[in-house]
């Protein structure tokens, strides 16, 4: 089969690899229909993820048809349609049985690897570095899918796949990082990056019940999308003081909650943000987190800091004094997938969201690379790209 | 829970001897080598011989060291499963569960009741060495001694319920005497052949195929060109070389 693999910095290739096969009894094979770029790649694509590999296949953000079942396999079937969630939960372990299905104790083979890094380790997660179990990932025509009756949630008939591809990361990761923010009638809610991960947190937030969002991000096309989407939008390149902006914005009191929606590749401007790239160039450190800093800075006192985007390492420079001044709460992690999936589903059933909106490019698998540099250097307004696996390459 | 490090009393195992575990030929190696290191140092005369000379004395210090104690090690490791102490202890006590279902079998039983710990066969070594069960209360410890003097080791399994519904927290305490030196021993450790990570490993294991009913693997599944130097790293991510991960079944068959 053809699969997308890393090679390196900067460097990814389509590959022909072997076809996936069932390796444990309950593992499913899934023929992917439609998969996804997220911007978490980008972090494996610009070298900041620990213990990638060359050779390493990508992606874990897809969905198709179960073409094979182990034999420990009941509640899926061959022929189903399924989303399948980009954390790998064994369902059976003292987390799994309470919603935390990405601290599954038992589905990362590397689980030492993380332990020395973390001193427990997470769940397995699909195509996303050794240290998080080496899974191959589902930039692939084909995937093996372990646990497959815990995470694949089936399709009904009359949704397309550009509908229900993004609960197998984004939209439950933007939904978690709203209801992360405890929101009540009358809540201010300010979101930091309006890529893919934003906009679905700026509609979670407004679903949860928020009076008005606010998201913040310097690129036309995301603000436009975030506007659309109810929230009042802030340049962050146009404003002379973006926490001044915001107290202004709330009255005085601060946003009641702050969600970072970037992560550890922050762009920031100033001294600060010149101190963290040189550190990460220089290979000291993994993060740069400037957004971290601010949502901490700008948060009402007793808010919440909610933390959708990506951290790997040890950072510094985080004022934690004003964390604690303000008895800040923080919520944060890997996004507990099985907890949401069905219930956004129902959303999208209901016709409260259409997730295709998000969708800006389509490229089949052949032009992945292409796509990948595209979507890194925010060309052509692009916000996000959706594979398909089996379409012919546009170059041909 | 206290953890006894005085494992032979408490559950009947034996002290162990008082032989030297290093080989003549490992001591033999170290002395000659710090020997030749310290004058190679010394001959030098700048600050390139003095780092010489120290390392040279080191391995002298540690050659010497050898010749009176033997290497001696302890390791404790703890995991909780989902499952009762019962449960657990039954599983454990199941001989059927040693050899067959774990990736590297840590006891195999015989007909007779013999029990022997088998170490390193995946890394072309089959270690063995028999087991004598000292000790043991049903549902809450087995404690066991080797019964060979090659590779003295004595431990204790306690079962024990966690607090709420969280199961059973299993714990292992072992003490060893490696037939070794400490240089092998941490080339042993490189090899993945340290007592610690086979004991946490193999816990990890059993809760595995006790909660999940199987082992998570990633061997066998797809991999694009590795290049050389993720190929030197498929020991670490214990992947096997391409000749062996043909695929038994393609997918769609």
């Amino acid at each position: 089969m053809k699969a997308l693999c890393w090679q390196g910095t900067n460097k990814v290739e389509v590959e022909r690899v072997n076809d996936p096969v069932i390796l444990n009894p309950r593992d499913g094979i899934v023929r992917i229909t439609r998969t996804a770029i997220c911007g978490s790649d980008l972090h494996l694509y610009d070298g900041y993820i620990p213990t990638m590999e060359p050779g390493d296949v990508l992606g874990h953000e897809f969905m198709g048809e179960v073409v094979d079942t182990g034999r420990e396999v009941n509640r899926v079937k061959k022929g189903d349609r399924v989303v399948v969630p980009f954390t790998i939960a064994c369902g059976q372990c003292h987390f799994c049985k309470h919603d935390l299905w990405s601290a599954c104790d038992n589905t990362n083979p590397n689980a030492w690897m993380m332990e020395k890094m973390y001193g427990y380790s997470g769940s397995g997660l699909f195509g996303y570095s050794h240290m998080m179990g080496g899974y191959a990932g589902g930039q692939a025509q084909f995937v093996r899918v372990p646990f497959i009756d815990v995470g694949a949630l089936k399709v009904p008939d009359g949704l397309d796949d550009e509908q229900v591809l993004f609960l197998s990361d984004i939209f439950p990761t933007g939904y978690m990082a709203a209801e992360n923010c405890d929101i009540k009638p009358g809540d201010v809610v300010a979101i930091w990056g309006c890529g893919p991960v934003g906009q679905f947190t700026i509609r979670s937030a407004f679903l949860l019940g928020a009076e008005r969002v606010i998201a913040i991000d310097r690129f036309h096309e995301r603000l436009k999308m975030a506007r659309a989407g109810g929230a009042e939008i802030i340049n962050y390149d146009e404003v002379e003081d973006l926490l001044a902006e915001l107290k202004w914005m709330t009255g005085g009191r601060g946003p009641d909650a702050c969600i970072d929606a970037v992560g550890l590749e922050a762009h920031g401007t100033g001294v600060a943000a010149a101190y963290d790239y040189a550190k990460q160039r220089m290979k000291l450190s993994f993060d740069r987190p400037t957004v971290l800093r601010q949502v901490i800075q700008a948060c009402k006192k007793g808010g919440v800091v909610s933390i959708p985007g990506v951290y790997g390492g040890v950072l510094d420079k985080i004022p934690f004094g004003a964390a604690f001044g303000k008895g800040l709460t923080f919520r944060m992690g890997q996004t507990q997938m099985q907890k949401y999936t069905e219930r956004l589903l129902k959303h999208v059933q209901q016709g409260d969201i259409d997730p295709s909106f998000v969708i800006t490019h389509r490229f089949s698998l052949d032009d992945a690379p292409e796509a990948y540099r595209m979507f890194r250097d925010k060309r052509d307004q692009c916000v996000k790209v959706v594979l398909d696996p089996w379409a012919t390459p546009k170059a041909a | 829970m206290t953890i006894t490090t005085n494992l032979a009393e408490k559950h009947g195992g034996k002290p162990f001897s008082r032989r030297p575990a290093t080989s003549k030929l490992e001591t033999a190696l170290t002395l000659a080598a710090g020997a030749a290191i310290s004058v190679y140092g010394v001959l030098r005369r700048d600050w390139f011989g003095a780092a010489f000379a120290g390392g040279g004395g080191y391995l002298l210090y540690s050659g010497m060291s050898d010749l009176r104690r033997p290497y001696q090690g302890r390791a404790r490791v703890a995991f909780t499963i989902a499952k009762s102490p019962q449960e657990v202890y039954d599983f454990v006590r199941n001989p059927q569960n040693w050899g067959r279902s774990l990736r590297e079998p840590m006891f195999e039983h015989n007909d007779d009741g013999q029990v022997t710990l088998r170490l390193g066969e995946k890394h072309g070594l089959d270690f063995k060495s028999r087991v004598e069960l000292t000790d043991e209360k049903p549902g809450e410890y087995i404690a066991w001694a080797s019964e060979d003097q090659r590779f003295e080791h004595r431990g204790v399994v306690h079962f024990k319920k966690a607090p709420g519904d969280r199961g059973t927290e299993i714990s292992v305490a072992l003490e060893y005497k490696a037939p070794t030196g400490p240089i092998t021993h941490s080339l042993a450790s490189l090899a993945g052949l340290n007592p610690e990570q086979l004991l946490r490993e193999g816990l990890r294991q059993i809760k595995q195929l006790m909660e999940a009913g199987e082992i998570p693997t990633t061997v066998g599944q797809p991999v694009g060109a590795r290049g050389l130097r993720a190929t030197a790293k498929r020991v670490l991510y214990h992947e096997r070389p391409a000749a062996e991960m043909q695929p038994q079944r393609m997918a769609g068959d």
